[in-house]
């Protein structure tokens, strides 16, 4: 078991931004097999390094390819250049409730979402009533979830995939779902997942939850990393950037 | 090989998702699975009036079977017709349709069009079934065949699976795909002897002899046609019980395992562009 949980090598990630796309075969055919396109690097060589059992920050404004990043390390998108290893099981959180089928009910979601995240059956039936407990939805838990409301339905999607039990989790901002009750138990939630020593990379655009929750940030801006270290010394120089340092 | 092993790790995944769509499909209807059978037997029975009664399409009775019913000699052509097309089809437009989801979380994009394949093919299997106890009660002695019918009928799902496959990638990337495939399909079905007899086409090829001067004839060319050895495979067993034509077996699973390893091969190369692409 070595210190670094995750290692982003050298990534970088290219999009194509298309002035005028082969988007129908006849386009494809009319115009020759060239489409015009120019490339966007939403990241230029990216390096850094999460130690295992931190928790892991990721900073800066929109579109400084923050979500790309988490992208890549969810493995949705694969970076153009560079690699990402990592040291055991991933699990991303970029979406609640992603895969829930609205007719099914509470229940049959449950096992279908745990094995969209990677779960075995074993694993989500072990589990079950933790993650009924967690959401708070026990009572409706074989109604069809469409008849959900919007809340329940966060709260569901949320406590599934919280109970992954991946070895470092890759967390998009979905800190902000739920009463305020809810953001208290997710809070606790990272920091149970803390002490058992799994390693959490979080986006926020909240400074005041990444101070609190990270030990570790990297800011990033127009696709390239500008520091990494200490979670409180990289917020300070970011907002130092932004305007003097003076505000949230 | 380690690609083999990822598909086989997700096969819980597949399972799954089969059953989403298998659960979601008849909710809230009062006939539920029942609706599977619906479909087959309106369209068995226009085609029935319309060949069987006005254009007086006679089909072969079954040899050594004796049965002699244009409607079932349809339906053994008609149903394997009907789960390929659908397999197709659904699982041309499963990454579109399951673009939230390809674009959120990471697996195996695989197992999309392939439960489809899985919902398809459960809704085929209870039509198959009450195709052979309606087999059975016109005098048909099929029981004996149904392993091999099995078999085939595997065959027939790996070749729609790996159509399927292709399709779904070009989808993606030319939307145009989907509405080709839809007139492709109503255009294979006539080329394929679901509704008339082949004897029809062995009649015409013979007046027209060799084309262009060779030896090759309109029936050679249209039996390359691979749904026309399925078609006639199943129509051997299920209707004139009798063993299938070894050759026309062979080239059944050549078509299947061809289909296959080239959607493999197509999927696999794009599957990582796959979110960006949507």
């Amino acid at each position: 078991m070595s210190d670094i949980a995750v290692q982003v090598d050298h990534v970088s990630k290219k999009f194509r931004l298309y002035h005028e796309r082969n988007q129908s075969i006849k386009s494809a055919i009319m115009r020759g097999r060239r489409s015009v396109h120019e490339d966007f690097w939403a990241l230029k060589d990216v390096s850094f390094e999460v130690p295992t059992g931190s928790t892991f920050g990721l900073i800066g404004s929109n579109g400084s390819g923050k979500s790309t990043l988490l992208k890549c390390l969810a493995k949705i998108y694969y970076p153009e250049k560079g690699t990402i290893s990592y040291q055991g099981r991933i699990a991303a959180l970029l979406e609640v409730g992603s895969g829930f089928h609205p007719e099914l009910s509470g229940r049959e979601n449950v096992f279908l979402n745990g094995s969209i995240l990677g779960m075995s059956k074993k694993e989500v039936t072990g589990k079950f009533d933790e993650i009924v407990d967690f959401s708070g939805v026990e009572q409706f838990i074989d109604q069809p979830v469409k008849n959900y409301s919007s809340g329940m339905y966060v709260r569901l999607g949320f406590a599934i995939a919280i109970n992954v039990d991946p070895d470092v989790l890759v967390v998009d901002e979905v800190l902000s779902v739920g009463d305020a009750e809810f953001q208290e138990k997710c809070s606790q939630k990272f920091v149970d997942f803390k002490e058992a020593g799994k390693t959490v990379i979080l986006v926020s655009h909240s400074m005041e939850s990444v101070r609190e929750m990270c030990d570790h940030a990297a800011w990033l801006s127009h696709g390239e990393l500008i520091q990494v270290g200490k979670a409180d010394t990289t917020i300070a120089s970011y907002l130092e950037s932004l305007h003097g340092g003076a505000q949230l | 090989m380690r690609y083999m092993n990822e598909v086989l790790a997700s096969r819980e995944l597949l399972a799954n998702l089969t059953l989403r769509e298998i659960r979601g499909q008849y909710k809230r209807t009062i006939f539920g699975q029942l609706w599977s059978l619906v479909n087959p037997l309106a369209t068995m029975l226009v085609y029935t009036i319309v060949f069987a009664f006005i254009l007086r399409v006679t089909p072969p009775p079954g040899n050594p079977s004796g049965l002699n019913i244009f409607a079932v000699w349809l339906l053994c052509g008609l149903l394997p017709w009907a789960f390929f097309a659908n397999v197709v089809q659904q699982g041309m437009g499963s990454i579109i349709s399951n673009a939230g989801l390809v674009q959120k979380v990471y697996f195996s994009r695989i197992v999309l069009p392939l439960s489809k394949v899985g919902s398809v093919g459960y809704n085929w299997l209870f039509e198959m079934g009450v195709l052979v106890v309606v087999l059975a009660l016109c005098g048909s002695f099929v029981w004996p065949w149904i392993p091999i019918v099995i078999i085939v009928m595997v065959l027939l799902a790996i070749f729609a699976a790996g159509l399927s496959l292709m399709l779904s990638v070009a989808n993606v990337h030319f939307r145009d795909t989907q509405y080709f495939v839809s007139i492709l399909m109503q255009i294979w079905m006539y080329l394929t002897p679901i509704i008339y007899p082949i004897s029809l086409v062995e009649d015409q090829s013979k007046a027209h002899g060799g084309l262009f001067g060779t030896s090759i004839t309109i029936l050679d060319i249209y039996r390359l046609n691979p749904l026309e050895r399925f078609v006639a495979v199943f129509r051997q067993l299920l209707y004139d019980n009798t063993w299938p034509n070894p050759q026309d077996l062979l080239l059944c699973a050549i078509w299947a395992f061809a289909a296959l390893t080239i959607g493999l091969w197509v999927f696999r190369k794009s599957e990582k562009g796959l979110a960006e692409a949507l």
